[in-house]
């Protein structure tokens, strides 16, 4: 869906963007994380066109970027910085006018109405009035945003931050809405700096640290075992002694244990008289591999 | 296509667009070979030749303006755009266009027409036998007849052709064989095929930019259609009569005083016989008006404003490029004589006429 | 995309705000005019405007003279200077390209509308103009009109020449509107960018009269826009008038070629 090689944004003297190979693809929802000003937004104005690359090329939907444009964009729906209206006017009519000021696939002026309202009350807007948008709140202006990029029903979904200024109930609805829209197949890449979204949402992710992707993986192989075992048990001691070079650690209520197989340990130390209260495989969580891939945050300006 | 070859394809753009009106320009004036006497003698041949177009007239001397005065300080010292046309001496149009209107000279039998159209009034006047210039004097047609009137055609050289108002004209510089005169040098064009003047460009001494120039820029040689020249008065317009046309005119008539037949050794003309007197010929003609305490007054106030006028004990003088002009003061009366001639002979003649100007 | 803009204008309140504005000054000299019946003295003011007071019906042209010079390119600045970059401002922008729009769709789509505000503008004023003329002044009207070379018009003749000289008066527009695109593509914000073409209206009045500058009138932009004026001499002197359609089409081709290199591969990052 998308792959970009050796992508690099130059302006003046700051490298914003250095040498990305990105690779989203079919049917992934893909999370981008990276601090502000890692250069998340600049790569994604590149892919839609709106930046052009200084060096390296991107391909969307296999087509290149930005000569292909007029073919790929129209099966591409996008929220990029921000959702941006017309402010004199409602949010049905600025749908109307956006939709009116492109062709190509999906968007036929005959179908508008129905498309508009049903993008509306996929959004949750669809009792909305004629109040023009300056008159929105933050969270409408965004829910105005999301269903400006689907009324088109894109392959590609490309969503900066589409949770902004949402309450916790409405960061729920959307995350519903873009599972949906994902099982009818479209693919979805999503621009994030929330890890917790980013882990409960998306196959894959990857990480830009200062205008590098220094990590693009499945996030099931980053939450991989770690091959430890988090035993809890009232005899710590006996279970010491026992597994003498095994333990790693110990916790508060268990001990850390290196070991191939939880279902023989547990018999084993069961089979000891040790008792078990609880046993599980250790996971390596997101945030331990972002923190490990990433150094200081870039807004973070420290001495040298 | 990459950001720099955009901005090449625009840079030529707006090359093309800027050197087209040059272009046209730039191509080389092809104008026959001929020598300065016979194309003299063509002009002076096609002095009733019929014309019509648009003159464009740029003066650059810095003449006092007085409205009693009519145009003839503006006409002289700014630019103004003409059109004019020309069936013979009796039935002539020349529109001085504005931007807000325009005020048109027409002549037919004998009856001249001033229209203004801001104003909505056509003044109606018979041409006196002397008056201040105006319009149609200085179209370049009218203006070379002047010039070349009591010149000496040997004197007459060639120089480069130019290109006017599109036709490669053939040039002819005259310069005033009189040191009398302040003109350095008139540079004429003709049309080769009429020989109706193109292009009039006169000269102060030392000067490298014409003084006055006047200029078509879009000519034609037919005769131009009837109708043009006839003044029909449009219906709610006001029209008088109008007895004096302007202070040349008035003075002549009816100032007490009778020129002396020699200034500064020019012989007067025969006309105009009156209070006003014409004198020599060409770029040697001074003309001397006697002027009533109060118009005199006001003249002696606008020359003062302007730089470079110059009071001896004849009175106010002031050279404006080849134009000399002194106002000379006799106390209840003063004495306006001017001409393309130098100080020197302003004052001579200044003092010849206070010395021999008889009361009538 | 045309369309959207056209639809986009007429919606806009701001238009008909503006329209008002530009349409306030004539009508309030023509209701001065009829109530003190003085004109300006020959030589000064408007053109026309002198005219008017026996002729109404020539009102429409005066109103012309009236807004031409700096109420018309004012507002045609602001409209023009707003394309793009106000566009940019609202961000707006970002998401009409990757909709998409061509970009140099975009420029011509704007480019259209700014003349559309024009024309809309233009007949508003003449209509109302027409109205106040015929009604407030031209006691003396006799259903012919001096023409200003002293012939007399019929109405038929009035009514095509008063057309050519709307449609030059929104000609002379063109090059203003041209400018304020660049502008707009150029900088962040509309204001800036009106701010500059205003600034290019007035070094062109200044250097205008200016006789060191006379290489230069030819390309000046306000030279040749009063030529409208030229259309009721009699016969109609076109020379002014041809200049000045062929300097304001010089004018689009220029400043579209430049902001179209500009734009077209422009990085958008408001």
């Amino acid at each position: 869906m998308i792959r970009t090689s050796a992508l690099t944004k130059r302006f003046g003297p700051i490298l914003a963007v250095d040498g990305v190979d990105l690779d989203v693809r079919e049917g992934d929802i893909y999370g981008f994380l990276g601090a502000n000003g890692s250069g998340k937004t600049t790569t994604v104005r590149m892919l839609l066109g709106l930046v052009l690359p200084t060096s390296g090329e991107v391909s969307l939907l296999g087509r290149p970027m930005p000569s292909s444009a007029h073919e790929v964009l129209p099966q591409v729906g996008a929220l990029v910085e921000g959702p941006a209206a017309y402010p004199q006017l409602s949010g049905r009519r600025n749908l109307a006018v956006f939709d009116a000021a492109g062709a190509g696939q999906g968007s036929g002026r005959r179908s508008r109405r129905r498309r508009i309202e049903e993008a509306l009350d996929r959004v949750g807007l669809g009792g909305i009035d004629g109040r023009p948008v300056r008159a929105y709140s933050l969270g409408m202006r965004q829910r105005l945003g999301l269903a400006a990029a689907i009324m088109r029903s894109p392959r590609l979904l490309v969503l900066d931050e589409p949770t902004n200024g949402l309450d916790p109930q409405g960061i729920g609805e959307i995350r519903t809405l873009l599972r949906e829209l994902h099982a009818t197949g479209t693919t979805v890449l999503l621009l994030s700096h929330q890890l917790a979204e980013v882990e409960q949402l998306c196959s894959r992710v990857g990480v830009l640290d200062r205008g590098r992707l220094v990590l693009q993986q499945e996030l099931d192989e980053i939450c991989g075992p770690t091959g430890r075992i988090h035993v809890r048990t009232p005899d710590a001691d006996g279970a010491r002694a026992l597994l003498d070079g095994q333990v790693e650690a110990a916790t508060s209520t268990g001990l850390l244990v290196r070991h191939p197989d939880a279902g023989e340990l547990n018999a084993m130390l069961v089979g000891r008289g040790i008792r078990v209260e609880e046993l599980t495989l250790e996971r390596r969580t997101l945030e331990d591999a972002v923190l490990a891939a990433t150094g200081t945050g870039s807004d973070r300006v420290a001495r040298p | 296509m990459t950001r720099s070859r955009r901005w090449w394809l625009a840079a030529v753009a707006v090359a093309l667009v800027t050197a087209a009106p040059l272009v046209a320009r730039a191509v080389p004036v092809q104008a026959p070979d001929r020598d300065a006497a016979s194309l003299v003698a063509q002009v002076r041949a096609a002095a009733h030749h019929p014309y019509s177009g648009q003159v464009e007239m740029n003066g650059n001397l810095d003449l006092p303006v007085t409205s009693r005065f009519t145009d003839i300080g503006t006409l002289l010292g700014e630019r103004t755009t003409l059109r004019a046309w020309w069936r013979g001496p009796d039935a002539w149009r020349v529109d001085k266009l504005l931007v807000t209107g325009e005020t048109d000279l027409l002549h037919s039998g004998g009856l001249t027409t001033e229209w203004s159209y801001e104003a909505n009034r056509a003044v109606r006047s018979v041409d006196p036998d002397v008056r201040l210039p105006r319009t149609a004097d200085l179209l370049p047609p009218a203006l070379a007849a002047r010039v070349l009137d009591g010149a000496d055609d040997r004197t007459a050289t060639r120089i480069g052709a130019r290109r006017v108002a599109g036709i490669s004209a053939p040039g002819v510089r005259i310069r005033p064989a009189d040191p009398r005169s302040s003109v350095d040098h008139v540079d004429l064009w003709e049309d080769p095929a009429s020989g109706v003047v193109l292009r009039v460009d006169a000269y102060a001494s030392g000067d490298t930019a014409p003084s006055f120039s006047t200029a078509f820029t879009t000519f034609s040689a037919a005769i131009p259609d009837e109708a043009r020249t006839r003044f029909v008065l449009p219906a709610g317009a006001k029209v008088s009569f109008d007895d004096v046309l302007d202070i040349a005119d008035a003075a002549n008539q009816y100032a007490p005083f009778d020129p002396p037949d020699r200034l500064a050794g020019l012989v007067r003309a025969a006309t105009p016989s009156g209070a006003v007197g014409v004198y020599g010929s060409g770029l040697t003609r001074l003309l001397v008006i006697p002027l009533r305490h109060r118009d005199a007054q006001t003249l002696d106030d606008q020359l003062r404003r302007s730089a470079g006028v110059v009071e001896s004990d004849v009175g106010l003088q002031l050279q404006a490029g080849p134009l000399g002009v002194l106002v000379a003061d006799r106390g209840d009366f003063s004495w306006l004589v001017a001409g393309p001639l130098t100080p020197d002979t302003l004052v001579t003649a200044a003092r010849d006429l206070q010395a021999g100007a008889t009361l009538r | 995309m045309i369309a959207v803009e056209l639809g986009k204008l007429l919606r806009s309140r701001r238009t008909w705000v503006t329209i008002g504005l530009v349409d306030a000054l004539p009508t309030l000299v023509a209701v001065l005019l009829a109530v003190t019946d003085l004109g300006p003295r020959p030589g000064t003011g408007p053109a026309f405007l002198s005219a008017v007071l026996h002729d109404g019906t020539l009102f429409p042209l005066a109103a012309m003279a009236m807004v031409l010079p700096l109420f018309l390119p004012v507002a045609v600045a602001m409209a023009a200077g707003e394309a793009i970059a106000g566009e940019a401002q609202t961000g707006t922008l970002r998401y009409l390209l990757v909709r998409p729009v061509g970009r140099t769709r975009l420029l011509a789509a704007k480019l259209v509308s700014v003349m559309a505000f024009v024309l809309l503008t233009v007949l508003v004023v003449a209509a109302t103009a027409l109205l106040t003329g015929t009604l407030l002044l031209g006691h003396e009207n006799t259903g012919r009109t001096i023409s200003v070379s002293g012939t007399t018009l019929t109405t038929g003749e009035l009514a095509v020449r008063t057309g050519l000289a709307l449609l030059y008066a929104m000609l002379s527009m063109l090059g203003v509107a041209a400018i304020g695109l660049f502008l707009s593509t150029v900088v962040r914000t509309p204001l800036a960018a009106a701010l500059g073409t205003l600034a290019v209206l007035v070094a062109s009045t200044l250097l205008l009269p200016l006789d060191a500058a006379h290489a230069l009138r030819p390309y000046l932009l306000t030279r040749y826009w009063l030529a409208f004026v030229d259309l009721f001499r009699d016969p109609i002197l076109w020379t002014n008038v041809v200049h000045g359609v062929l300097q304001q089409c010089g004018y689009v081709v220029a400043f579209l070629a430049a902001a179209w290199a500009n734009f077209a591969t422009k990085d958008v990052t408001d």
